[in-house]
């Protein structure tokens, strides 16, 4: 995927599997099979040429990663449950309350 | 005529009043397993009371006993049919609604899966980590019954020292475990399927503070109190510049209310949660059940 998103155009699977050969040994099959599944889900976008597939990155990485956050801090949306985050965003006086209850249990597990 | 008239009373009383007091109570956060338990009967058994109400109203109105054959020309069995069809679009109508919150979910999930494996970079430090370079402090997990990701941001993890992150590990860990996702899908389909006047939140919402409670409890037990609630308040306390701020008092507040403050052993209240929750679920069954059976042994004998 990096190898997409640094080129200027589209690549084929021979021309990604010898810029990665330098760093990683990966076979071709494995690369073609990568650079499929990434097509299937949309992430890379492909055009024949000849007989071979040219692929492109189906967005610029910041627009991937934006997509990414907004859909992870959604919380209106009436699909949240899909994710489950840890912890929301609070208010300043409910920052306070949380420092109190805090500062509450440090006390108690000095003097316990 | 009597048995549809309690049923549909037993109904209203458990979609309006008693979610309110319900939602009102604090205790049901000391027994947050009992209660989620107790939640889901309460969804359930009103369920069953309006589906038992329209059965046995358009039972009592149409034709006399001994004459169980449809007459289309008699007003009241006319009447009796309508009735019956309004109840089975209710049911219709429910398991559409399950029907698309869960192939939306997992639609959207499985998105955001694949975003999450492009863009974060895998950490050995438990199955299925992935961390994302962002500033925004963001910690969540995408459940699955396979391949489920926990996804922490690079601003979480400035945020939170060693003993921190494995408590924020161990409570969302505890949400893939425990498949909590699905507790609170059941709760959104419920919400999806009431026409929008009468809808309310308050389940869905309880759901949701309850099993982050029931989250935070399995956490504590592994790595104590503090260590959890100083994650909280790292992660919630830190402004983020996408972050709206929540309108009510926020069950994060909560959380670390009750971490700081453990309540002693409910076993008593839980038991109580428990029963409450199987009475309200034979309540209507009976109801439903007991004309039939009767039926069923007078035919026999």
């Amino acid at each position: 995927m990096e190898q997409l998103w640094a080129a200027p155009t589209a690549l084929t699977v021979r021309e990604v599997h010898e810029q990665l050969a330098g760093t990683r040994e990966l076979a071709y099959t494995t690369v073609m099979t990568v650079l499929d599944r990434l097509a299937k889900k949309k992430l890379t976008e492909r055009e024949r040429d000849g007989k071979a597939w040219r692929y492109r990155a189906a967005a610029p990485r910041e627009e991937l990663a934006a997509d990414l956050m907004r859909d992870a801090l959604d919380r209106a949306g009436d699909r949240r449950e899909a994710l489950v985050r840890f912890v929301g965003q609070v208010s300043d006086e409910e920052a306070a309350l949380l420092r109190e209850s805090l500062s509450r249990l440090d006390s108690q597990e000095q003097t316990g | 005529m009597i048995t549809p008239v309690l049923l549909a009373v037993l109904a209203l009383v458990l979609t309006g009043p008693a979610p309110a007091v319900l939602a009102r109570s604090t205790w049901p956060y000391q027994v947050p397993r009992a209660a989620v338990i107790l939640w889901q009967a309460i969804a359930l058994a009103a369920v069953l009371a309006a589906l038992g109400a329209g059965i046995a109203l358009s039972y009592s109105i149409a034709g006399e006993p001994g004459q169980p054959k449809f007459d289309p020309s008699s007003p009241r069995d006319l009447v009796a049919a309508l009735i019956l069809a309004m109840t089975a679009s209710v049911v219709i109508r429910l398991l559409w609604a399950v029907g698309k919150v869960a192939v939306g979910t997992r639609a959207r999930r499985q998105r955001h899966r694949d975003l999450v494996d492009v863009l974060a970079t895998p950490d050995g430090l438990v199955p299925g980590l992935r961390v994302l370079a962002e500033e925004t402090p963001l910690a969540y997990c995408l459940p699955a019954l396979r391949g489920a990701r926990v996804v922490v941001s690079v601003g979480a993890l400035d945020r939170l020292d060693d003993s921190e992150l494995k408590a924020v590990l161990a409570h969302e860990q505890a949400h893939l475990r425990a498949r909590h996702d699905l507790v609170l899908e059941e709760f959104t389909a419920l919400h999806h399927a009431f026409p929008r006047w009468v809808r309310s939140d308050v389940a869905l919402e309880q759901a949701r503070t309850l099993v982050e409670l029931l989250a935070d409890d399995d956490a504590r037990r592994r790595n104590g109190p503090r260590p959890l609630a100083r994650a909280l308040v790292a992660l919630a306390g830190s402004p983020a510049p996408e972050a709206a701020l929540a309108a009510a008092k926020s069950a994060t507040v909560l959380r670390v209310e009750r971490l700081a403050d453990p309540a002693p052993d409910e076993r008593v209240l839980a038991t109580l949660t428990y029963v409450s929750a199987v009475t309200l679920l034979v309540l209507p069954t009976i109801t439903i059940a007991a004309p039939i059976v009767k039926a069923i042994v007078d035919a026999v004998s």
